[in-house]
């Protein structure tokens, strides 16, 4: 049978299995992140539980209304790995409650992406890539780790209408990282910059494109750069965290770079999303509110602001629904501890460090394997899902309206 | 990768052609291309070169395991990318609207896939260093980005 | 001791151990490192596995260090140390954020030193997340 995977946000289509006695196998087309993602599907899941004692879901659903009804700030937060129709729920239920609405972009690609969704910075389709692009740029990202199949599927090594000659004669790649990453290893030019060297290192493009020596870095890397650039017929620039954790605030200076590099040729942002449908959340959420995170209800209409971002709100909430996500292992300490001292309701298809402190745990359906939905592409595209499982248990979608059925 | 000087350092380097070939470099060369075996030079089998004829038999362990084109995986390195897979000349022949765009394989002539996450190797024998009109191709080992699949 | 600045980041076969569980022995050998430049280990007067605490103003871990493998073109970074973003790594990252709210996941300045004790068990950092 075909399925889809939601393992990252390349959500590739391919994935062929084969299913025997409920246990897959084998499975064709699915790289070692989206194999572990399938199999996962048999373990560490997670059971109904209230005060860490085994319970119902009716009993489990019904302590979560009675915290979040007692709560004067709840936080809603995780989201990046629900389907776009739970998102909905999500929106409705954090409207209802005045609660704080935040998802993992806060802390991530979010920068990078509200320049995308609102036109400062231009974005294509990565089948725009692979069919257009003859430089594909990864800045701050090692998609072989994070998303293995982009190389192979879109911008490295596959034939596109333009690029029938691909990898071989068409295509250059180019890595500007802190280190020699997996994905530094297979392209023609690494451009090693100190952490926090980004700013420095878009001056010195900026130079090269002008003609001129750059002061800083290693001058003839920046000077082939440079030509490589003004050669180039079509860029695509894949931005990671690496990028936004350097620039951060100073990220108008990627938009200056890319309006510039826009003179010599079409040159565009693909950010690299963390999760399956993180940029669901952020492009639905954006069409709502008209923010793509942080936002808060408790004012009725929605407001924008830091203080509502998971690192200020997990100290400032007084209860807080985590959704798909585990942000006692994923955020700094401090903020772990923060969340971890407030009541926590969890929900999550799979045990983490969050669902093992939470007061409630609200066992969830795994999306495109035990439940249908849909969801976007790191590029925008939308991609539907269907199960391959039966299973009784509830998609989060379908917890989150019960919840909201009675606050 | 194994050279064939290496293998010649552990021969007798008498020349006495019992294995049919001229000299022990050409018999060296033929050993690495599995052209003859080790028991093909009666001389290793005498006890003065039991140290060398270990030692042989040690360096060529690895091709025992791999295929007749001298293709070994380590499933354990590989991140399952698929960039062997769509880079593969005979993938991309074989497969134009599959591989050849970068989707997984739609045609079952193809000899690289990727399954339960990791790559494996079908039809070795259409590979294009295979056989006697065998070239030096190395697109699955230049686009790999663990050095799980590598050639003797 | 040495002072090193940390960057974290991602890799697939860790991805894969925490995707089996964030309670085995697997994930916790895959995730409680440090990589440090030939010369840092030198300086400490460690080898490769041998165990080190690392601790700055956030907090302090004791993971096992791990020398440098960036081959075939090894370029030598003494004084940046690198950690794959994991509950280890957050032990050290601030919660305390400037304007844009986005934590310092790829610039910690920590201080390294060789230590006896184990590795920090999972639970133990649970345990200290809910204390």
């Amino acid at each position: 049978m075909l399925a889809v995977c939601t393992g990252c946000s390349l959500l590739c289509e391919d994935i062929e299995l084969a299913l025997k006695n409920g246990a897959i196998s084998q499975a064709k087309n699915l790289c070692r992140k989206g194999y572990a993602h399938f199999q996962s599907l048999f373990t560490e899941r997670t059971k109904p539980q209230v005060d860490g004692q085994k319970a119902s879901m009716d009993e489990a659903i019904a302590r979560a209304r009675e915290i979040l009804r007692e709560s004067k700030r709840p936080l809603l937060y995780g989201w990046s790995s629900s389907s776009s129709e739970a998102q909905r729920e999500g929106i409705d239920l954090a409207k209802k409650l005045g609660a704080t609405l935040d998802d993992t972009s806060s802390f991530c690609e979010g920068l990078l992406l509200e320049r995308v969704l609102t036109g400062r910075l231009r974005t294509c389709t990565l089948d725009d890539v692979r069919n257009l692009a003859d430089l594909s740029l990864f800045w701050g990202s090692d998609p072989s780790n994070s998303h293995p199949r982009l190389l192979s599927r879109f911008a490295y090594y596959p034939r596109g209408e333009k690029r029938q000659k691909s990898y071989e004669e068409e295509r250059t790649c180019v890595v500007v990282d802190v280190r020699k990453s997996a994905t530094a290893a297979l392209c023609q030019q690494l451009i090693r910059l100190p952490p926090g060297g980004d700013a420095e290192f878009i001056s010195a493009v900026a130079a090269v494109l002008e003609g001129k020596i750059p002061r800083t870095g290693d001058k003839k890397r920046m000077i082939e750069l440079g030509t490589l650039l003004r050669k180039t017929e079509f860029g695509a620039i894949f931005p990671g965290a690496g990028l936004v954790y350097s620039l951060k605030e100073k990220m108008d200076l990627l938009e200056s770079l890319t309006e510039r590099l826009n003179q010599i040729a079409p040159f565009r942002v693909l950010p690299m999303v963390g999760h399956y449908n993180g940029r669901g959340f952020n492009q639905l959420l954006l069409e709502e509110t008209g923010f793509i995170n942080r936002v808060s209800f408790q004012e009725g209409q929605a407001r924008h602001s830091r203080e509502y971002s998971i690192m200020e709100a997990a100290r400032s909430c007084d209860a807080a629904l985590v959704i798909g996500s585990d942000p006692l292992s994923s955020l700094p300490f401090g903020v772990a501890r923060a969340l971890a001292s407030v009541p926590l309701i969890a929900i999550d298809p799979r045990r983490s460090l969050t669902t093992d402190a939470a007061e409630v745990t609200l066992p969830s359906a795994m999306y495109g394997l035990e439940a249908a939905g849909t969801a976007l592409r790191m590029d925008g595209v939308k991609v539907e899902f269907q199960p391959i499982v039966e299973s009784s248990l509830m998609p989060d979608r379908e917890i989150l309206k019960r919840i909201g059925e009675a606050v | 990768m194994v050279g064939a000087m290496e293998v010649y350092q552990l021969l007798p380097k008498t020349n006495c052609k019992k294995c049919g070939y001229p000299t022990c470099i050409a018999f060296a060369v033929a050993l690495l291309n599995r052209e003859k075996k080790i028991e093909d030079c009666p001389p290793l089998f005498e006890p003065k070169y039991a140290e060398k004829l270990k030692k042989l038999r040690e360096l060529l362990a690895p091709l025992e395991k791999a295929s007749e084109t001298g293709l070994i995986i380590h499933e354990e390195k590989c991140f399952g990318c698929g960039n062997c897979v769509v880079a593969c000349p005979v993938n991309v022949a074989a497969d134009p609207t599959g591989c050849a765009i970068g989707l997984g394989p739609k045609s079952d002539r193809v000899i690289l896939v990727v399954e339960d996450g990791v790559v494996k190797c079908l039809n070795a024998k259409e590979c294009r260093r295979f056989g006697p009109n065998r070239i030096l191709c190395n697109a699955c080992t230049a686009t790999c980005p663990s050095k799980a699949i590598e050639f003797v | 001791m040495i002072e090193v600045k940390i960057v974290t980041f991602q890799d697939i076969f860790q991805y894969e151990a925490q995707k089996k569980g964030r309670y085995s022995e697997e994930y916790k050998k895959l995730s409680a490192w440090i990589m440090l430049d030939k010369e840092d280990l030198a300086k400490l007067g460690i080898k490769d596995g041998d165990r080190v605490l690392v601790k700055n103003v956030n907090g302090s871990v004791v993971v096992a260090a791990r020398i440098s493998d960036e081959e075939p073109h090894p370029q030598p970074h003494p004084g940046l140390a690198f950690m794959i973003n994991s509950p280890w790594s957050n032990q050290l990252v601030g919660d305390q954020v400037d304007g844009t709210s986005i934590p310092e996941f790829k610039n910690i300045s920590a201080e390294v030193a060789p230590t006896e004790e184990q590795v920090t068990e999972i639970r133990e950092l649970l345990e200290r997340i809910r204390a």
